[in-house]
């Protein structure tokens, strides 16, 4: 089944609009000044939904919708500005737990029809949704379970980031919707004549860049002797302009590499300061004075991202039997959005929207974190998608020995 | 002892290397790119050269291939972080006669130069 | 009796302007001593327009040289129509052609990896520059180029631009 750029871009626009529609609700009724920062399709592993709420207290109001769409669709906040919120509305409603919660789940009554009704709108149906529902949750569970489907162990998942203006809270509208209506959907909304997407490929690709990711932990692992687990591998949809927004203001140290082949496009590791200097001492011999970032460091690092850059992209090329180069590491020190900001520039030169592949990996025994970031040209990644033989997704790893025999 | 030339653009790599081979080698060369790799190989013709694939300027492939046409009996060992088919596959076209993926461990490289360059 | 003591005084003068946050591909514009902002400058660019007189002024955060190159119908994302698009906001607010001035920060070379030609951040930075000389509109101050990321803001009522990097100390325009 295909699905044109176009019509990917299309219902991302409409998820965006309906998030805006939703916190347009909210500041007319509480006076909270918030703005959407981010839209974005998600195709991952359905275990995977969520991961990043891991470690913190939620609020939720969940709603189940069906007719032109169906599936669940949930506006989460954290505990502190559910407080904000009920307060708002009505002063001293925190006290007062029923009051609160009543409070919340109006709000998100209100903010999440306006949501959907957006959808039915340009769907030109009806979109019909159950009475809200209100939960309290840690972490992920306060998401619904991702639909089930005997045939895809992935989902597509629209979320929506919203910034509480002047606030350092978020947050998000998540919809999951059934795979099979929204795939229909998106065919029948589509242009047949437009660039597509084989998007069961999209999901073998996928689930290769999942042993990428693996590959390229268990290379951290070997050169540093830290246990390391991949953690979440999907791949995102957004406007070029959202694609910094990806990644934290927080400043990072990495590499990126641009790669060329079919795919091609450009590939960072980044780990936050503290990851950085951690994984870089574990590579070295001798510990260094003082917990800031060292030229020493720096150089570990450097090898560290090539070697984990050629552990993700290695698997693409063996199973589409065809080789990707890269360039050698550059270093980088900055902002982690800036170190984006001229990729997504060099994307956006070809093209208005872009799928982002993002990998995380995590170890419990020190503070580290790794994020890979690759963006591909969506031309050539479309050519890869098409060459993509499923039959060969698992066969990322070269034979040396047979090589060279 | 067999002299050896190391060519990683990593200085971290090389002095990774130069640690594992330096008991058992005598390490005639550090170099960044294939041009350098090549201009030293001129100079020292060592036993054996530790090529890595991803530098800049010209890359491992392309110095090992011109290495490999100006001089048949030239050892050459791509050690590299890549790990793909092809590029193996080209490696071995150029003369390559041994291919190390990093990360290695430090047996590794040893049976690997064992089997080109016995000491 | 009502004690007027220097921490009250000190905070009351330091009453917080309102902030307004510009993202990437978005414009802005205050007028009344608000403070504008953008951040995670790499090749983008950051362009300060302000009208002392009329106390307008105005934010744009600016991806690509020119809408020329590729089709989309967001006039911030350009530097030629961002800039144009900014000017046209800034007059519907009150502000006069003859007043305004411009000061501007980013067009880093970060990560250019094409091989030939200038980089992207250059080639905004003088689609802005040439943009704005076509608007007759003088360029005060600029911090361009170089291999480092910025953040910056802009404060409405003094034209003050503080340009802050990741690795070093703010610098006021």
């Amino acid at each position: 089944m295909n699905v044109d750029i176009q019509s990917l871009g299309t219902f991302n626009q409409l998820a965006h609009e309906g998030a805006q529609q939703a916190t347009q609700s909210l500041a007319q009724m509480t006076g909270i000044d918030a703005v959407v920062d981010v839209t974005k399709i998600t195709l991952l592993d359905r275990a995977d939904v969520g991961e990043g709420l891991t470690g913190s207290e939620f609020v939720g109001v969940q709603f189940g919708f069906e007719g032109a769409l169906e599936g669940e669709t949930v506006l989460v906040f954290d505990t502190e500005s559910a407080d904000t919120i009920a307060d708002s509305l009505m002063p001293g409603a925190s006290d007062d737990p029923a009051m609160a919660q009543s409070s919340v789940t109006e709000i998100g009554n209100i903010m999440m029809s306006g949501f959907i009704d957006g959808w039915a709108d340009y769907l030109d149906s009806t979109i019909d949704h159950s009475p809200p529902e209100y939960i309290e949750k840690s972490g992920k569970d306060v998401l619904p379970e991702a639909p089930e489907s005997d045939e895809h162990q992935q989902v597509f998942v629209f979320k929506s980031e919203i910034e509480w203006v002047g606030e350092s809270v978020n947050f998000y509208i998540y919809m999951l919707p059934e795979y099979e209506p929204l795939a229909e959907m998106m065919m029948e909304h589509g242009d047949p004549e437009a660039d597509a997407i084989p998007i069961d490929k999209l999901q073998t690709f996928n689930e290769m860049t999942t042993n990428g990711t693996q590959q390229a932990a268990g290379n951290v692992e070997m050169m540093t002797g830290i246990p390391t687990d991949a953690e979440v591998t999907e791949i995102s949809f957004a406007p070029i302009e959202d694609v910094p927004k990806q990644i934290g203001t927080d400043t990072y140290v990495g590499t990126v590499v641009e790669f060329t082949g079919v795919p091609s496009g450009y590939l960072m590791v980044l780990f936050d300061e503290v990851s950085a200097v951690n994984v870089a001492e574990a590579m070295m011999p001798v510990e260094t004075d003082g917990d800031s970032v060292t030229d020493q460091h720096k150089a570990a690092i450097e090898e560290l991202g090539n070697i984990m850059t050629s552990g993700f992209v290695d698997g693409w090329a063996n199973v589409l039997q065809t080789s990707v180069d890269h360039t050698p590491p550059r270093l980088v020190h900055d902002m982690g959005r800036s170190i984006v900001d001229p990729l997504a520039a060099q994307v956006g030169q070809h093209q208005e929207h872009a799928f982002i592949i993002n990998s995380t990996m995590r170890t419990d025994d020190v503070e580290f974190n790794a994020e890979i970031h690759a963006l591909p040209n969506e031309k050539e990644l479309r050519e890869a998608l098409e060459d993509l033989d499923v039959e060969r997704a698992d066969e990322t790893e070269a034979d040396v020995e047979q090589i060279f025999e | 002892m067999p002299d050896v030339l190391i060519a990683d653009d990593s200085e971290f790599m090389r002095n990774l290397l130069r640690e594992i081979l330096e008991e058992d080698h005598t390490i005639v060369g550090e170099v960044e790119n294939g041009v350098e790799a090549v201009e030293v190989y001129k100079e020292e013709t060592p036993d054996l050269v530790m090529m890595d694939i991803v530098m800049p300027i010209r890359d491992g492939i392309e110095a090992t291939d011109e290495i490999k046409s100006s001089n048949p009996d030239a050892n050459v060992i791509m050690c590299t972080s890549v790990g793909q088919e092809e590029k193996m596959k080209e490696a071995v076209k150029a003369g390559a006669d041994g291919y190390i993926t990093k990360p290695f461990q430090k047996p590794s490289v040893i049976e690997a130069i064992e089997d080109v360059v016995p000491t | 009796m009502k004690v007027y003591d220097g921490s009250q005084t000190e905070s009351a003068q330091q009453s917080q302007p309102e902030r307004i946050k510009v993202g990437i591909a978005e414009y802005r514009v205050a007028t009344d001593s608000a403070v504008l902002t953008t951040s995670g400058l790499g090749s983008c660019i950051g362009v300060g327009i302000y009208d002392e007189a009329s106390g307008v002024a105005g934010l744009v955060h600016v991806m690509l040289p020119t809408a020329e190159d590729v089709e989309g119908g967001n006039r911030a994302k350009f530097a030629d129509t961002g800039v144009a698009a900014l000017v046209e906001a800034l007059e519907a607010e009150g502000a006069s052609r003859d007043g305004m001035r411009a000061k501007i920060a980013g067009g880093s070379d970060m990560l250019d990896f094409s091989e030939n030609g200038p980089s992207i951040g250059s080639r905004n930075a003088d689609q802005v520059r040439e943009t704005l000389t076509a608007f007759d509109i003088p360029l005060l101050g600029e911090d361009v180029g170089g291999d480092h990321g910025r953040s910056l803001r802009l404060e409405a009522d003094t034209g003050d631009f503080v340009v802050k990097s990741a690795n070093t100390e703010s610098t006021t325009l």
